[in-house]
């Protein structure tokens, strides 16, 4: 027997067309083959069935990987988010600004922690500087001292001087009075070694004043010197203190700047996410269209087989009924129907009830 | 105490874009793939103030999970918000027949489904 061969090439050039040819095929092979067409129905069912579980197969792996695919790449959208979140670490409940403004009064915090610590330390440096002012004080006070120790000291040696005199009369008058002036001689001659001796010591003492108050004076002199040199000092730690505050400062500033600017932009990259993940939808609205086209396709297969058995071919009603059973979207009636195609709503009412 | 909403769709995809939109708005989210899964869920949980339910589902569909809760001794004044890809009145009706309070065609966006939320919602 011949086997009969089924009008493909024409059904998938011209969907419609092909579809009258094949009930034209199986009106005309019903009626003019006889009991060849029986045989030939026979292998049109298998070869329906066939084409029905090798679309129906298709349909499930294209519907089995978009699944896959959709939740694969919604559960990486989510980790993204979280990670968002804990980048800008805020959630609905602090808003940017909120984290703007809580990274204000961190930096004022901190830079106030840093400059009282600053001027702390500066504190200090004031509190040495006074207790050497005062022990220079002090020293200056000594050399004072010192000076009416110059003063005394040359009382010594006037009084040396003087006594000294004295013991030049006294042995003058010893020698006068002869004999009985010896032993008086003897001791304006002690006298006036020991004026000798007072005067040469009154005279160290002196010396030793007068060096002791020159390097009571260079003291003071190189204290007043240091004085100087550390009010300079201090004048430039301040200066440096607050240069070194400004600068932290203008850095701090930066930095907070840049992070509400990578806050904004996360929270964009976020509303962006949520959006993509929004869109997902679609994934909901091809499923229920395949869902409905592979239980068409089913139905369909069903029916032709039915057909074919009978040697009958569905009505236009009953088909066109069996091919639209299950529509759950407007796309699908429309196209159906032969409307221009609707597209997906992309917002709706809410109806209340 | 954040509220609790129930969402029964059979599309995992779909509860995770529903779940996104209300944990962010502060809600707690119970899941489930079907009518059956949800009332089961129902069964177990403590107080839900309200259900976010898809219509077309297996094992039992969503006009007939409605039914069920609206006969439940302890959800039966739980409110219900069918989310669904169906739009036709026919539909509507059958799920405001059923005791659904709003109907909103899929796809959503998260600001008309948090408006449903906050208007039905139980105290």
């Amino acid at each position: 027997m011949r086997a009969m061969t089924f009008p493909s090439v024409a059904l998938r050039a011209r969907p419609a067309s092909a579809a009258i040819r094949i009930k034209a095929w199986l009106m005309g092979g019903v009626a003019a083959r006889g009991s060849a067409a029986s045989a030939a129905s026979v292998e049109l069912a298998a070869r329906l069935d066939e084409a029905g579980r090798i679309w129906t197969a298709h349909l499930g792996t294209a519907q089995d990987q978009l699944r896959h695919a959709t939740a694969e790449l919604l559960e990486g959208f989510t980790q993204i988010l979280h990670q968002l979140d804990a980048v800008i670490e805020t959630g609905a409940a602090a808003p940017g600004a909120a984290l703007v403004a809580n990274a204000l009064d961190q930096r004022a915090a901190v830079l106030e922690h840093c400059e009282t610590q600053l001027r702390g330390l500066l504190q200090n440096f004031h509190g040495f500087v006074q207790s050497r002012d005062e022990v220079m004080q002090s020293v200056r006070l000594l050399a004072e001292e010192s000076a009416s120790l110059g003063g005394m000291a040359e009382d010594v040696a006037k009084i040396a001087r003087q006594t000294n005199l004295l013991s030049l009369n006294a042995a003058i008058e010893a020698a006068r009075a002869g004999p009985s002036g010896r032993g008086f001689a003897v001791v304006a001659t002690e006298v006036r070694r020991l004026s000798t001796e007072s005067g040469d010591t009154g005279r160290r003492i002196g010396e030793h004043v007068r060096d002791f108050g020159k390097r009571m004076r260079t003291a003071l002199s190189n204290a007043a010197e240091h004085t100087e040199h550390d009010a300079g000092v201090i004048r430039a730690s301040e200066q440096t203190i607050n240069q070194v505050v400004e600068q932290v400062d203008t850095a701090v500033s930066q930095l907070n700047e840049r992070a509400a600017e990578l806050s904004a932009r996360g929270e964009a990259v976020r509303a962006q996410v949520e959006q993509l993940m929004i869109a997902f939808q679609f994934q909901d609205r091809v499923h229920q269209i395949m869902d409905q086209v592979n239980s068409s396709i089913a139905s369909a297969v069903a029916r032709l087989q039915q057909s074919l058995a009978e040697g009958t071919v569905p009505g236009a009603e009953e088909w066109a009924a069996l091919l639209s059973a299950g529509y759950t979207t407007q796309e699908q009636r429309c196209a159906s129907s032969g409307d221009a195609p609707a597209a997906a709503p992309s917002s709706n009412d809410t109806t209340f009830f | 105490m954040a509220k609790t909403i129930l969402i029964v769709d059979d599309s995992s995809s779909l509860r995770t874009v529903v779940k996104l939109a209300l944990v962010r708005a502060g809600y707690e989210v119970l899941e489930a793939g079907d009518g059956k899964e949800g009332l089961a869920q129902l069964d177990k949980a403590g107080k839900v103030h309200l259900i976010v339910s898809d219509v077309n589902m297996p094992n039992m569909d969503g006009i007939t999970f409605v039914t069920h809760v609206k006969a439940h001794p302890r959800h039966k004044f739980t409110p219900v918000v069918m989310l669904t890809t169906e739009g036709q009145d026919a539909k509507k009706e059958q799920g405001r027949a059923a005791g659904a309070k709003a109907w909103i065609v899929k796809p959503f966006n998260p600001p008309q489904l948090l408006d449903a939320v906050s208007k039905l919602i139980l105290p």
